[in-house]
Protein backbone atom coordinates (compact mmCIF):
# COMPACT_ATOMS: atom_id res chain seq x y z
CA UNK A 1 0.00 0.00 0.00
CA UNK A 2 1.38 3.51 -0.98
CA UNK A 3 1.09 6.72 0.42
CA UNK A 4 -1.66 7.68 -2.68
CA UNK A 5 -3.92 4.52 -1.97
CA UNK A 6 -7.50 6.06 -0.93
CA UNK A 7 -7.36 4.95 2.89
CA UNK A 8 -11.46 4.17 3.77
CA UNK A 9 -13.20 6.28 6.22
CA UNK A 10 -13.67 5.16 9.58
CA UNK A 11 -16.77 3.57 10.36
CA UNK A 12 -17.86 2.99 13.65
CA UNK A 13 -19.40 -0.40 14.55
CA UNK A 14 -23.17 -0.77 14.45
CA UNK A 15 -23.79 -1.62 18.22
CA UNK A 16 -27.43 -3.06 18.24
CA UNK A 17 -30.57 -1.20 19.45
CA UNK A 18 -30.91 -0.85 23.26
CA UNK A 19 -33.15 -3.20 24.39
CA UNK A 20 -36.99 -2.03 24.75
CA UNK A 21 -36.50 0.92 22.08
CA UNK A 22 -36.33 -1.52 19.02
CA UNK A 23 -39.38 -2.95 16.74
CA UNK A 24 -40.27 -5.73 17.54
CA UNK A 25 -38.88 -8.66 15.50
CA UNK A 26 -41.09 -8.87 12.15
CA UNK A 27 -43.75 -11.56 12.40
CA UNK A 28 -42.62 -14.65 10.19
CA UNK A 29 -38.99 -13.87 10.10
CA UNK A 30 -38.52 -17.60 11.15
CA UNK A 31 -39.37 -19.94 8.74
CA UNK A 32 -41.20 -22.09 11.63
CA UNK A 33 -43.56 -19.03 11.83
CA UNK A 34 -44.73 -19.41 8.46
CA UNK A 35 -46.17 -22.98 8.41
CA UNK A 36 -49.67 -23.27 8.23
CA UNK A 37 -52.30 -23.95 11.20
CA UNK A 38 -54.21 -27.14 9.40
CA UNK A 39 -56.49 -27.40 12.44
CA UNK A 40 -57.83 -26.45 15.85
CA UNK A 41 -55.35 -28.55 17.58
CA UNK A 42 -52.30 -27.17 16.24
CA UNK A 43 -54.09 -23.44 16.33
CA UNK A 44 -54.16 -24.30 20.35
CA UNK A 45 -50.37 -26.06 19.93
CA UNK A 46 -49.79 -22.56 18.39
CA UNK A 47 -51.25 -20.46 20.68
CA UNK A 48 -49.38 -22.01 24.09
CA UNK A 49 -45.97 -22.61 22.39
CA UNK A 50 -45.44 -20.42 18.69
CA UNK A 51 -48.03 -17.38 19.96
CA UNK A 52 -45.60 -15.94 16.71
CA UNK A 53 -46.80 -18.43 14.34
CA UNK A 54 -50.42 -17.83 15.00
CA UNK A 55 -49.72 -14.23 15.18
CA UNK A 56 -48.80 -14.46 11.21
CA UNK A 57 -50.69 -17.22 10.10
CA UNK A 58 -54.34 -14.86 11.12
CA UNK A 59 -52.37 -11.67 8.89
CA UNK A 60 -52.70 -14.21 5.86
CA UNK A 61 -55.06 -14.02 2.98
CA UNK A 62 -57.78 -16.61 4.00
CA UNK A 63 -57.67 -16.29 7.97
CA UNK A 64 -61.19 -16.99 8.34
CA UNK A 65 -60.86 -20.14 8.74
CA UNK A 66 -58.67 -20.31 10.97
CA UNK A 67 -60.67 -17.82 12.84
CA UNK A 68 -63.75 -19.67 12.51
CA UNK A 69 -62.40 -22.71 14.17
CA UNK A 70 -60.53 -20.55 16.42
CA UNK A 71 -63.94 -19.58 17.95
CA UNK A 72 -65.25 -22.66 17.88
CA UNK A 73 -62.75 -24.25 19.94
CA UNK A 74 -63.28 -21.35 22.36
CA UNK A 75 -67.04 -22.02 22.33
CA UNK A 76 -66.52 -25.80 22.58
CA UNK A 77 -63.93 -25.18 25.85
CA UNK A 78 -66.43 -22.88 27.31
CA UNK A 79 -69.65 -25.18 26.96
CA UNK A 80 -66.86 -27.85 28.58
CA UNK A 81 -66.41 -25.61 31.79
CA UNK A 82 -69.60 -24.56 31.97
CA UNK A 83 -70.66 -28.38 32.61
CA UNK A 84 -67.96 -28.30 35.33
CA UNK A 85 -69.24 -24.97 36.63
CA UNK A 86 -72.94 -26.40 36.16
CA UNK A 87 -71.63 -29.48 38.82
CA UNK A 88 -71.95 -27.12 41.87
CA UNK A 89 -75.66 -27.17 41.81
CA UNK A 90 -76.61 -29.66 39.54
CA UNK A 91 -80.06 -30.51 38.35
CA UNK A 92 -81.01 -28.11 35.42
CA UNK A 93 -77.83 -26.25 35.83
CA UNK A 94 -75.84 -28.94 33.94
CA UNK A 95 -76.78 -27.70 30.53
CA UNK A 96 -77.96 -24.27 31.58
CA UNK A 97 -74.26 -23.50 33.08
CA UNK A 98 -72.87 -23.99 30.05
CA UNK A 99 -75.04 -22.39 27.66
CA UNK A 100 -74.71 -19.21 29.69
CA UNK A 101 -70.87 -19.39 30.10
CA UNK A 102 -70.96 -19.92 26.54
CA UNK A 103 -73.20 -17.68 25.62
CA UNK A 104 -72.08 -14.96 27.54
CA UNK A 105 -68.89 -14.76 26.49
CA UNK A 106 -69.43 -14.57 22.82
CA UNK A 107 -72.12 -11.75 23.51
CA UNK A 108 -69.37 -10.06 25.46
CA UNK A 109 -67.06 -10.61 22.40
CA UNK A 110 -69.51 -9.36 20.14
CA UNK A 111 -70.37 -6.49 21.73
CA UNK A 112 -66.58 -5.23 22.66
CA UNK A 113 -65.62 -6.04 18.87
CA UNK A 114 -66.90 -2.64 17.77
CA UNK A 115 -65.10 -0.62 20.25
CA UNK A 116 -61.50 -2.85 20.19
CA UNK A 117 -61.41 -1.98 16.38
CA UNK A 118 -62.14 1.57 17.27
CA UNK A 119 -59.12 1.91 20.05
CA UNK A 120 -56.83 0.01 17.64
CA UNK A 121 -57.27 3.01 14.60
CA UNK A 122 -57.24 5.43 17.31
CA UNK A 123 -54.00 4.25 18.56
CA UNK A 124 -52.61 4.38 14.78
CA UNK A 125 -52.73 0.69 14.37
CA UNK A 126 -52.83 -0.99 10.62
CA UNK A 127 -54.50 -3.55 11.98
CA UNK A 128 -57.64 -4.57 9.74
CA UNK A 129 -60.69 -5.57 11.31
CA UNK A 130 -60.61 -9.65 10.18
CA UNK A 131 -56.81 -9.08 11.97
CA UNK A 132 -58.59 -7.54 15.20
CA UNK A 133 -61.25 -10.23 14.94
CA UNK A 134 -58.61 -13.27 14.72
CA UNK A 135 -56.58 -11.27 17.93
CA UNK A 136 -59.77 -11.55 19.95
CA UNK A 137 -60.43 -14.82 18.98
CA UNK A 138 -56.98 -15.53 19.74
CA UNK A 139 -58.19 -13.62 23.11
CA UNK A 140 -61.06 -16.34 23.85
CA UNK A 141 -59.38 -19.36 23.06
CA UNK A 142 -56.24 -18.96 25.25
CA UNK A 143 -58.87 -17.64 27.59
CA UNK A 144 -60.91 -21.12 27.39
CA UNK A 145 -58.56 -23.51 27.36
CA UNK A 146 -56.95 -22.23 30.42
CA UNK A 147 -60.38 -22.37 32.10
CA UNK A 148 -60.05 -25.93 31.08
CA UNK A 149 -56.93 -26.69 32.33
CA UNK A 150 -58.33 -25.15 35.98
CA UNK A 151 -61.65 -27.55 35.41
CA UNK A 152 -60.39 -29.94 37.43
CA UNK A 153 -59.84 -27.51 40.30
CA UNK A 154 -63.04 -26.11 39.95
CA UNK A 155 -64.61 -29.42 40.06
CA UNK A 156 -63.17 -30.44 43.19
CA UNK A 157 -64.62 -26.95 45.12
CA UNK A 158 -67.62 -27.43 43.58
CA UNK A 159 -68.22 -30.67 45.15
CA UNK A 160 -66.88 -29.91 48.48
CA UNK A 161 -68.70 -27.05 49.76
CA UNK A 162 -71.94 -25.33 49.65
CA UNK A 163 -70.82 -21.86 49.60
CA UNK A 164 -72.11 -19.88 46.42
CA UNK A 165 -69.66 -16.90 47.12
CA UNK A 166 -66.72 -18.93 47.55
CA UNK A 167 -67.49 -20.85 44.55
CA UNK A 168 -68.25 -17.35 42.56
CA UNK A 169 -64.84 -16.25 43.54
CA UNK A 170 -62.75 -19.06 42.70
CA UNK A 171 -64.62 -19.07 39.78
CA UNK A 172 -64.21 -14.91 39.05
CA UNK A 173 -60.26 -15.93 40.15
CA UNK A 174 -59.46 -18.09 37.52
CA UNK A 175 -61.44 -16.39 34.16
CA UNK A 176 -59.63 -13.28 35.55
CA UNK A 177 -55.83 -15.15 35.55
CA UNK A 178 -57.33 -16.95 31.94
CA UNK A 179 -58.10 -13.26 30.95
CA UNK A 180 -54.76 -12.01 31.61
CA UNK A 181 -52.66 -14.09 29.63
CA UNK A 182 -55.72 -14.24 26.88
CA UNK A 183 -54.64 -10.04 26.67
CA UNK A 184 -51.42 -10.68 26.89
CA UNK A 185 -51.56 -12.30 23.74
CA UNK A 186 -53.33 -10.05 22.14
CA UNK A 187 -50.87 -7.15 22.96
CA UNK A 188 -48.40 -9.31 21.46
CA UNK A 189 -50.53 -9.39 18.59
CA UNK A 190 -51.23 -5.49 18.54
CA UNK A 191 -47.48 -4.35 18.75
CA UNK A 192 -46.90 -6.01 15.30
CA UNK A 193 -49.63 -3.42 14.23
CA UNK A 194 -47.61 -0.27 14.36
CA UNK A 195 -49.98 1.20 17.22
CA UNK A 196 -48.42 3.95 18.81
CA UNK A 197 -49.49 3.66 22.07
CA UNK A 198 -51.20 1.14 24.23
CA UNK A 199 -53.76 3.15 26.41
CA UNK A 200 -56.33 2.99 24.26
CA UNK A 201 -56.01 -0.75 24.42
CA UNK A 202 -55.90 -0.91 27.93
CA UNK A 203 -59.15 1.23 28.23
CA UNK A 204 -60.73 -1.60 26.11
CA UNK A 205 -59.40 -3.94 28.93
CA UNK A 206 -61.19 -2.69 31.61
CA UNK A 207 -64.06 -1.89 28.92
CA UNK A 208 -64.31 -6.07 27.93
CA UNK A 209 -63.81 -6.79 31.53
CA UNK A 210 -66.74 -5.11 33.45
CA UNK A 211 -69.41 -5.92 30.40
CA UNK A 212 -68.30 -9.96 30.45
CA UNK A 213 -68.61 -9.06 34.63
CA UNK A 214 -72.22 -7.68 33.80
CA UNK A 215 -72.92 -10.37 32.07
CA UNK A 216 -72.56 -13.08 34.98
CA UNK A 217 -75.39 -10.85 36.68
CA UNK A 218 -77.44 -9.93 33.58
CA UNK A 219 -77.43 -13.59 33.03
CA UNK A 220 -77.74 -14.85 36.47
CA UNK A 221 -78.26 -17.48 38.38
CA UNK A 222 -74.79 -19.33 36.31
CA UNK A 223 -73.99 -20.97 39.41
CA UNK A 224 -77.15 -21.13 41.62
CA UNK A 225 -80.47 -22.35 41.16
CA UNK A 226 -83.37 -20.13 39.99
CA UNK A 227 -87.21 -20.74 38.37
CA UNK A 228 -86.70 -18.92 35.37
CA UNK A 229 -83.75 -19.93 33.09
CA UNK A 230 -83.43 -15.38 32.99
CA UNK A 231 -83.07 -13.09 35.98
CA UNK A 232 -86.91 -11.05 36.83
CA UNK A 233 -84.56 -8.16 38.09
CA UNK A 234 -82.21 -6.42 36.54
CA UNK A 235 -79.15 -5.90 38.48
CA UNK A 236 -75.68 -4.86 38.17
CA UNK A 237 -73.12 -6.83 39.40
CA UNK A 238 -72.10 -5.78 42.49
CA UNK A 239 -75.19 -5.18 43.80
CA UNK A 240 -75.60 -8.82 43.21
CA UNK A 241 -72.36 -9.83 44.72
CA UNK A 242 -72.86 -7.88 47.40
CA UNK A 243 -76.24 -9.72 48.20
CA UNK A 244 -74.69 -13.09 47.20
CA UNK A 245 -71.30 -12.62 50.10
CA UNK A 246 -74.25 -11.82 52.70
CA UNK A 247 -75.99 -15.12 52.36
CA UNK A 248 -72.91 -17.81 53.78
CA UNK A 249 -73.88 -20.55 54.84
CA UNK A 250 -72.44 -22.07 57.86
CA UNK A 251 -68.71 -24.02 57.79
CA UNK A 252 -67.48 -27.17 58.60
CA UNK A 253 -65.14 -27.92 61.95
CA UNK A 254 -61.87 -29.45 60.99
CA UNK A 255 -59.91 -32.22 63.15
CA UNK B 1 -12.49 -37.32 30.34
CA UNK B 2 -15.81 -37.46 29.51
CA UNK B 3 -18.87 -37.83 31.30
CA UNK B 4 -20.60 -41.09 31.17
CA UNK B 5 -23.49 -41.30 28.84
CA UNK B 6 -27.20 -41.02 30.54
CA UNK B 7 -28.30 -44.51 31.75
CA UNK B 8 -31.10 -45.41 29.61
CA UNK B 9 -32.64 -47.95 31.86
CA UNK B 10 -34.35 -46.91 35.02
CA UNK B 11 -32.47 -48.08 38.32
CA UNK B 12 -32.96 -47.42 42.22
CA UNK B 13 -29.94 -46.07 42.37
CA UNK B 14 -31.39 -43.21 40.14
CA UNK B 15 -33.21 -41.24 43.49
CA UNK B 16 -29.87 -40.55 44.39
CA UNK B 17 -29.15 -38.50 41.47
CA UNK B 18 -32.56 -36.95 41.99
CA UNK B 19 -31.98 -36.12 45.79
CA UNK B 20 -28.25 -34.65 44.88
CA UNK B 21 -29.82 -32.57 41.74
CA UNK B 22 -27.95 -33.48 38.70
CA UNK B 23 -29.47 -31.49 36.32
CA UNK B 24 -27.92 -32.47 33.42
CA UNK B 25 -29.04 -36.21 34.27
CA UNK B 26 -32.58 -35.32 35.48
CA UNK B 27 -33.08 -32.74 32.19
CA UNK B 28 -31.87 -35.61 30.21
CA UNK B 29 -34.68 -37.97 32.26
CA UNK B 30 -37.71 -35.42 32.09
CA UNK B 31 -37.33 -34.99 27.81
CA UNK B 32 -37.28 -38.77 27.28
CA UNK B 33 -40.47 -40.48 28.72
CA UNK B 34 -39.46 -43.85 29.94
CA UNK B 35 -42.24 -45.70 31.94
CA UNK B 36 -39.84 -47.59 33.83
CA UNK B 37 -38.44 -44.34 35.44
CA UNK B 38 -42.14 -42.85 35.93
CA UNK B 39 -42.88 -46.37 37.78
CA UNK B 40 -39.88 -46.63 39.97
CA UNK B 41 -40.90 -42.23 40.40
CA UNK B 42 -44.56 -43.37 41.69
CA UNK B 43 -43.15 -46.16 43.59
CA UNK B 44 -40.76 -44.57 45.50
CA UNK B 45 -43.47 -41.54 46.11
CA UNK B 46 -45.97 -44.14 47.04
CA UNK B 47 -43.93 -46.29 49.72
CA UNK B 48 -42.18 -42.98 51.09
CA UNK B 49 -45.43 -41.03 51.33
CA UNK B 50 -47.23 -44.04 52.38
CA UNK B 51 -44.62 -44.79 55.06
CA UNK B 52 -44.92 -41.22 56.71
CA UNK B 53 -48.27 -41.20 56.80
CA UNK B 54 -48.20 -44.49 58.59
CA UNK B 55 -46.02 -42.99 61.02
CA UNK B 56 -48.33 -39.70 61.39
CA UNK B 57 -51.44 -41.68 61.93
CA UNK B 58 -49.88 -44.44 64.18
CA UNK B 59 -50.28 -42.17 67.51
CA UNK B 60 -53.67 -42.55 67.33
CA UNK B 61 -54.79 -46.36 66.16
CA UNK B 62 -53.01 -48.33 63.68
CA UNK B 63 -55.97 -48.65 61.54
CA UNK B 64 -55.85 -45.15 61.49
CA UNK B 65 -51.65 -45.58 60.43
CA UNK B 66 -53.18 -47.47 57.61
CA UNK B 67 -55.31 -45.00 56.43
CA UNK B 68 -53.31 -42.16 56.16
CA UNK B 69 -50.89 -44.39 54.69
CA UNK B 70 -53.22 -44.51 51.77
CA UNK B 71 -54.00 -41.17 52.07
CA UNK B 72 -50.70 -39.40 51.82
CA UNK B 73 -49.68 -40.44 48.69
CA UNK B 74 -53.15 -40.41 47.30
CA UNK B 75 -52.97 -36.26 48.06
CA UNK B 76 -50.07 -35.90 46.01
CA UNK B 77 -51.09 -38.38 43.33
CA UNK B 78 -54.53 -36.12 42.77
CA UNK B 79 -52.60 -33.07 42.74
CA UNK B 80 -50.20 -33.76 40.05
CA UNK B 81 -53.22 -35.13 38.11
CA UNK B 82 -55.75 -32.26 38.94
CA UNK B 83 -53.07 -29.54 38.12
CA UNK B 84 -51.80 -31.16 35.50
CA UNK B 85 -53.78 -29.31 32.35
CA UNK B 86 -52.69 -25.90 34.20
CA UNK B 87 -49.34 -26.81 34.82
CA UNK B 88 -48.78 -28.11 31.71
CA UNK B 89 -50.15 -24.76 30.10
CA UNK B 90 -48.84 -22.42 32.31
CA UNK B 91 -45.21 -22.92 31.13
CA UNK B 92 -44.74 -22.17 27.97
CA UNK B 93 -46.83 -18.92 28.43
CA UNK B 94 -44.58 -17.92 31.33
CA UNK B 95 -41.97 -18.36 28.69
CA UNK B 96 -40.43 -22.37 29.48
CA UNK B 97 -41.35 -23.99 25.86
CA UNK B 98 -41.29 -28.06 27.37
CA UNK B 99 -43.96 -30.63 26.27
CA UNK B 100 -46.60 -31.36 28.52
CA UNK B 101 -45.28 -34.75 29.62
CA UNK B 102 -41.84 -32.92 30.39
CA UNK B 103 -43.71 -30.33 32.67
CA UNK B 104 -45.73 -33.80 34.59
CA UNK B 105 -42.51 -35.36 34.37
CA UNK B 106 -40.43 -32.55 36.38
CA UNK B 107 -43.35 -32.24 39.14
CA UNK B 108 -43.45 -36.17 39.83
CA UNK B 109 -39.99 -35.74 40.16
CA UNK B 110 -39.76 -33.28 42.60
CA UNK B 111 -42.95 -34.84 44.38
CA UNK B 112 -40.95 -38.24 44.53
CA UNK B 113 -37.72 -36.18 46.27
CA UNK B 114 -40.14 -34.70 48.77
CA UNK B 115 -41.42 -38.55 49.43
CA UNK B 116 -38.54 -39.92 49.32
CA UNK B 117 -37.24 -37.75 52.31
CA UNK B 118 -40.39 -37.94 54.08
CA UNK B 119 -40.40 -41.99 54.02
CA UNK B 120 -36.48 -41.68 55.31
CA UNK B 121 -38.04 -39.60 58.30
CA UNK B 122 -40.79 -41.90 58.85
CA UNK B 123 -38.93 -44.50 61.29
CA UNK B 124 -37.57 -40.74 63.10
CA UNK B 125 -41.40 -40.13 63.37
CA UNK B 126 -42.08 -43.15 64.13
CA UNK B 127 -39.56 -43.39 67.27
CA UNK B 128 -41.13 -40.43 68.54
CA UNK B 129 -44.80 -41.42 68.41
CA UNK B 130 -43.84 -44.40 70.06
CA UNK B 131 -42.11 -42.48 73.10
CA UNK B 132 -45.28 -40.49 73.36
CA UNK B 133 -47.39 -40.99 75.94
CA UNK B 134 -50.67 -42.43 74.88
CA UNK B 135 -53.02 -40.45 72.76
CA UNK B 136 -55.89 -39.22 74.44
CA UNK B 137 -57.74 -35.53 75.59
CA UNK B 138 -55.03 -34.63 77.85
CA UNK B 139 -52.55 -35.54 75.86
CA UNK B 140 -53.30 -32.38 74.14
CA UNK B 141 -52.58 -30.31 76.24
CA UNK B 142 -49.44 -32.10 76.94
CA UNK B 143 -46.29 -31.23 75.57
CA UNK B 144 -45.67 -34.27 73.35
CA UNK B 145 -48.67 -33.16 71.37
CA UNK B 146 -46.88 -29.60 70.54
CA UNK B 147 -43.61 -31.88 69.98
CA UNK B 148 -45.12 -33.92 67.45
CA UNK B 149 -47.49 -31.14 65.78
CA UNK B 150 -44.41 -29.18 64.99
CA UNK B 151 -41.93 -31.84 64.14
CA UNK B 152 -44.51 -32.92 61.21
CA UNK B 153 -44.46 -29.27 60.41
CA UNK B 154 -40.67 -28.97 60.27
CA UNK B 155 -40.03 -32.85 57.92
CA UNK B 156 -43.24 -31.83 55.53
CA UNK B 157 -41.73 -27.90 55.00
CA UNK B 158 -38.04 -29.23 54.52
CA UNK B 159 -38.99 -32.11 52.30
CA UNK B 160 -41.28 -29.59 50.56
CA UNK B 161 -38.89 -27.11 50.32
CA UNK B 162 -35.90 -29.50 49.03
CA UNK B 163 -38.17 -31.23 46.58
CA UNK B 164 -38.97 -27.31 44.64
CA UNK B 165 -35.41 -26.16 45.17
CA UNK B 166 -34.33 -29.31 43.21
CA UNK B 167 -37.18 -28.21 40.52
CA UNK B 168 -36.17 -25.02 40.67
CA UNK B 169 -32.58 -26.34 39.84
CA UNK B 170 -34.18 -28.35 36.66
CA UNK B 171 -36.37 -25.54 35.17
CA UNK B 172 -33.47 -23.18 35.03
CA UNK B 173 -31.61 -25.86 33.31
CA UNK B 174 -34.40 -26.69 30.61
CA UNK B 175 -35.07 -22.87 30.15
CA UNK B 176 -31.47 -21.34 31.04
CA UNK B 177 -32.92 -18.51 33.03
CA UNK B 178 -33.75 -18.03 36.69
CA UNK B 179 -36.29 -15.57 35.80
CA UNK B 180 -38.17 -18.25 33.68
CA UNK B 181 -37.88 -20.72 36.42
CA UNK B 182 -38.84 -18.58 39.09
CA UNK B 183 -42.05 -17.35 37.21
CA UNK B 184 -42.94 -21.10 36.07
CA UNK B 185 -41.94 -22.54 39.81
CA UNK B 186 -44.26 -20.07 41.06
CA UNK B 187 -46.83 -20.54 39.43
CA UNK B 188 -47.06 -24.35 39.91
CA UNK B 189 -46.40 -24.05 43.48
CA UNK B 190 -49.00 -21.95 43.73
CA UNK B 191 -51.60 -23.87 42.08
CA UNK B 192 -50.34 -27.18 43.94
CA UNK B 193 -50.95 -25.63 47.17
CA UNK B 194 -54.02 -24.13 46.33
CA UNK B 195 -55.38 -27.80 45.51
CA UNK B 196 -53.42 -29.79 48.16
CA UNK B 197 -54.70 -27.62 50.78
CA UNK B 198 -58.50 -28.64 49.55
CA UNK B 199 -57.39 -32.24 48.95
CA UNK B 200 -56.17 -32.39 52.44
CA UNK B 201 -59.39 -30.98 53.77
CA UNK B 202 -61.35 -33.39 52.27
CA UNK B 203 -59.09 -36.65 52.95
CA UNK B 204 -58.71 -35.73 56.94
CA UNK B 205 -58.20 -37.21 59.42
CA UNK B 206 -54.35 -37.43 59.40
CA UNK B 207 -52.91 -37.35 63.03
CA UNK B 208 -56.72 -38.41 64.47
CA UNK B 209 -58.66 -37.32 67.30
CA UNK B 210 -59.09 -39.31 70.76
CA UNK B 211 -63.04 -38.34 71.12
CA UNK B 212 -63.91 -39.06 67.29
CA UNK B 213 -64.03 -42.22 65.73
CA UNK B 214 -60.98 -43.77 63.61
CA UNK B 215 -62.16 -43.15 59.83
CA UNK B 216 -61.05 -43.15 56.56
CA UNK B 217 -62.84 -39.79 55.79
CA UNK B 218 -65.22 -37.62 58.14
CA UNK B 219 -68.66 -37.73 57.54
CA UNK B 220 -68.43 -33.84 56.80
CA UNK B 221 -65.38 -34.43 54.34
CA UNK B 222 -67.60 -32.79 51.37
CA UNK B 223 -68.86 -29.65 53.27
CA UNK B 224 -67.15 -26.81 53.26
CA UNK B 225 -63.13 -26.34 51.88
CA UNK B 226 -59.92 -25.53 53.72
CA UNK B 227 -59.89 -21.46 53.16
CA UNK B 228 -63.87 -21.36 54.28
CA UNK B 229 -62.86 -22.89 57.61
CA UNK B 230 -59.14 -20.71 57.44
CA UNK B 231 -61.44 -17.34 57.39
CA UNK B 232 -63.48 -18.66 59.66
CA UNK B 233 -61.62 -19.60 61.99
CA UNK B 234 -59.37 -16.27 61.73
CA UNK B 235 -63.22 -14.91 62.46
CA UNK B 236 -63.25 -16.26 65.35
CA UNK B 237 -59.58 -15.30 66.59
CA UNK B 238 -60.68 -11.73 66.03
CA UNK B 239 -64.18 -12.11 67.46
CA UNK B 240 -62.42 -13.18 70.69
CA UNK B 241 -59.61 -10.82 70.57
CA UNK B 242 -62.44 -7.71 70.23
CA UNK B 243 -64.77 -9.50 73.29
CA UNK B 244 -61.61 -9.23 75.88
Amino acid sequence: MNENTPVPPRIPPQLPPAAGLSEPRPLGDDPAERAVIPHAFAAIEALLRQPRRLLFQLRQPGAGNLIAGMLLTALLCSLIYGVVAGTFSGGTQLWAAPVKIAAGLMISAAICLPSLYIFTCLSGSQARLIEVGGLLAGLLMLMTILLIGFAPVAWIFSQSTESLAWMGTLHLTFWLVATLFGVRFMKAGFSHANAKSQAGLNVWVVIFLLVALQMTTALRPVLGQSDTFFPVEKKFFLGHWAECLKAQPGVAKAD
Amino acid sequence: MQTPPAIKESHPAEIATLLRGESEAISTWSGQWSTQRFVLHLAVLVLGAGAYGAAMGWWRDPQQALYVAIKFPLIILLTTLGNALINGMLAPLLGLNIPFRQSFSAIVMSFTIAAAILGAFSPLMAFLVWNAPPMSSQAFSMPAYNVIKLTHVAMITFAGIMGNARLWQLLGHLGGSRAVAFRVLFAWLAGNLFLGSQLSWILRPFIGSPDLPVEFLRATALHGNFYENVLSTSQQILNAFWND
